[in-house]
């Protein structure tokens, strides 16, 4: 009566992937996909059922003690580290837990200091900050013991659009530096820009990989119809679906209006008979563009 | 290591001492146990007896400190990111977590010092210690041994979702069976093996002898000793719950 009800889900299921030394990786795929499970069996945090990984020639299950002092993990949000204690309280404990030599330590922290533009905040305690600099200081703890591999695991989530932008400059930095790099993200344009290739994962299942341009290429034989419209229900867009030559419809609600992603085969000829059909409600603007990343990755989830 | 565990030390403390809940909870515990000690005696008893209840209380705190205020701090690393970090570093996964242990237990000399406090101003017992070096000893040496015998029970903590629910379960079996609620002579007698091997017993004991004018020493010696013991015991109980918490995904709380 009391027992616990166990369930069993199968996170990843034949996954597999090579990033070669000095790249910049992409994982993308919707929340749910495996992207941090990934990750979690890549950094030593989490026991694959069968399987096997290597992170510089070690297995991250069987060997976590070889794989942990070369790799650097940073997640997003702002958790992770000692909200009470000050930007170097948290720098300097994570120091000597990351084995950084004593005398090499407070000129590493001033270092990395700089390189996120914390340098004269440092006494400042953590839970003053703002979630960009938790960010950045995050990123800077990764960093401590110069890690050859880092992990980074949506380091841009909730970030406003600057610090977004400020941390992508970081990460293209880093990959410049040499560093590999397994970035997850849900944001294509950051894929686009920062990545040499990127994975899409579904439902624990890796369903392309290439470069972005590659993917991209995938889909060149369609444009994508942009519509700002609001008041498109369900049944109107079951209507748009079935238009001959509509491959997809992604429908992003926003707080005043509703934009239409339309993808198509038939290019500009789509935007009579959709204008057509949206007759009823309000539309105020309609563009037919290019496929980005965003609309491959599109293609790819909704059709796996 | 040492500096991992000496900065370890120094980070957590800090954590205790800037955080109110912790300052706020470990004024009003003190008050508390040490007002049921004194009506449980009696308030017209012996003040002798009155002041080694007393440092029953400050025990019963220290254990407290550590059982629950541990399992609060671990669940609140696993909740706040932090506990990840610390197993998916190289160092090993002991010279992280004693250091939590440890200064839960330094921050109990606050309860002993309310303790004895609110014994004296609340109902006029003479704090009278007759060998202040061996008593503060005696101190450190329960300190380390309560903190460390919280560490096995922290290896625990590493793998459940729900250490803090733990570490409250955890203490009144430990209250009872290391005399500090109620003497052992009145308790089963099977009792008497598992109170020696639990470090409140023995810290408790030195806290008297020395408070007495009594050798401490033995009890000093008993609780190094059982220092060095759970080390042996959490060591490998650690390396095991850490497995087990990589194999069921349960480091972070979502």
């Amino acid at each position: 009566m009391f027992r616990r009800r166990s369930i069993e889900v199968t996170a990843l299921s034949d996954v597999s992937f090579a990033v070669e030394p000095g790249e910049l990786f992409g994982l993308l795929g919707p929340n749910g996909a495996g992207k941090t499970t990934s990750i979690k069996i890549l950094t030593t945090l989490l026991l694959p059922s069968s399987g096997s990984a290597r992170v510089l020639g070690h297995d991250p299950a069987s060997e976590p003690t070889k794989v942990r002092p070369l790799i650097g993990y940073v997640f997003g949000g702002d958790r992770g580290l000692y909200d009470r204690l000050s930007a170097h309280d948290n720098l300097s404990y994570f120091a000597d837990v990351y084995r950084v030599p004593a005398r090499q330590k407070g000129r590493r922290i001033n270092e990395l200091l700089d390189v996120v533009g914390l340098r004269g905040r440092e006494r400042e305690r953590v839970e003053t900050f703002s979630r960009g600099m938790r960010q950045r200081l995050h990123i800077a703890r990764g960093l401590l013991h110069d890690p050859p591999v880092l992990f980074l695991d949506e380091p841009t989530i909730g970030l406003d659009p600057v610090g977004a932008r400020e941390l992508r400059e970081t990460v293209s930095a880093l990959r410049d530096a040499g560093k590999t790099i397994l970035l997850t993200t849900h944001y294509m344009y950051e894929a686009d820009e920062l990545c040499g290739r990127v994975a899409v994962i579904n439902g624990g299942r890796i369903v392309a990989e290439g470069t972005p341009a590659s993917l991209k290429a995938g889909i060149a034989d369609r444009t994508t119809i942009e519509i700002q419209a609001s008041g498109v229900d369900e049944p109107l867009v079951a209507g748009i679906r079935a238009l001959r030559g509509v491959s997809s419809v992604v429908v992003e609600e926003g707080e005043e209006a509703q934009t239409l992603f339309v993808q198509s085969s038939l290019g500009a000829q789509l935007i009579q008979p959709l204008v057509s059909l949206l007759a009823g409600v309000s539309v105020t603007a309609v563009t037919a563009r290019e496929p980005t990343l965003e609309d491959a990755y599109v293609a790819l989830v909704e059709t796996t | 290591m040492t500096r991992v565990f000496a900065n370890g030390l120094r980070v957590h403390l800090l954590q205790l001492l800037r955080s109110p809940f912790d300052i706020v909870a470990m004024l009003v515990w003190p008050i508390i146990f040490a007002s049921i000690a004194y009506y449980l005696i009696g308030t017209d008893a012996n003040t002798r007896v009155l002041f080694t209840a007393s440092l029953g209380a400050a025990m019963m705190m220290m254990w407290s400190q550590v059982i629950v205020g541990s399992g609060f701090a671990l669940d609140q690393q696993r909740n706040q990111g932090t506990l990840e970090l610390l197993v998916a570093a190289p160092v090993p996964l002991v010279t992280v977590i004693a250091p939590i242990m440890i200064a839960s237990a330094a921050f109990g000399i606050y309860g002993l010092v309310v303790t004895l406090a609110w014994g004296r101003f609340a109902f006029g017992i003479p704090i009278s210690i007759d060998q202040p070096a061996a008593f503060v000893l005696a101190v450190v040496a329960a300190i380390l041994a309560i903190g460390l015998l919280g560490m096995i029970a922290a290896s625990l903590f590493v793998l459940s979702r729900a250490a803090s629910y733990l570490g409250v379960a955890l203490q009144y079996p430990v209250y009872l069976a290391s005399g500090l609620l109620v003497p052992l002579a009145i308790l089963p007698a099977w009792l008497g093996p598992i109170s020696w091997i639990l470090a409140p017993t023995w810290g408790y004991r030195a806290l008297i002898h020395a408070a007495d004018g009594q050798s401490a020493w033995p009890q000093i010696g008993m609780c190094l000793l059982l220092s060095a013991a759970y080390v042996l015991v959490a060591l490998p109980c650690l390396a095991w719950f850490e497995r087990l918490a990589r194999e069921r995904a349960t480091l972070r709380l979502s």
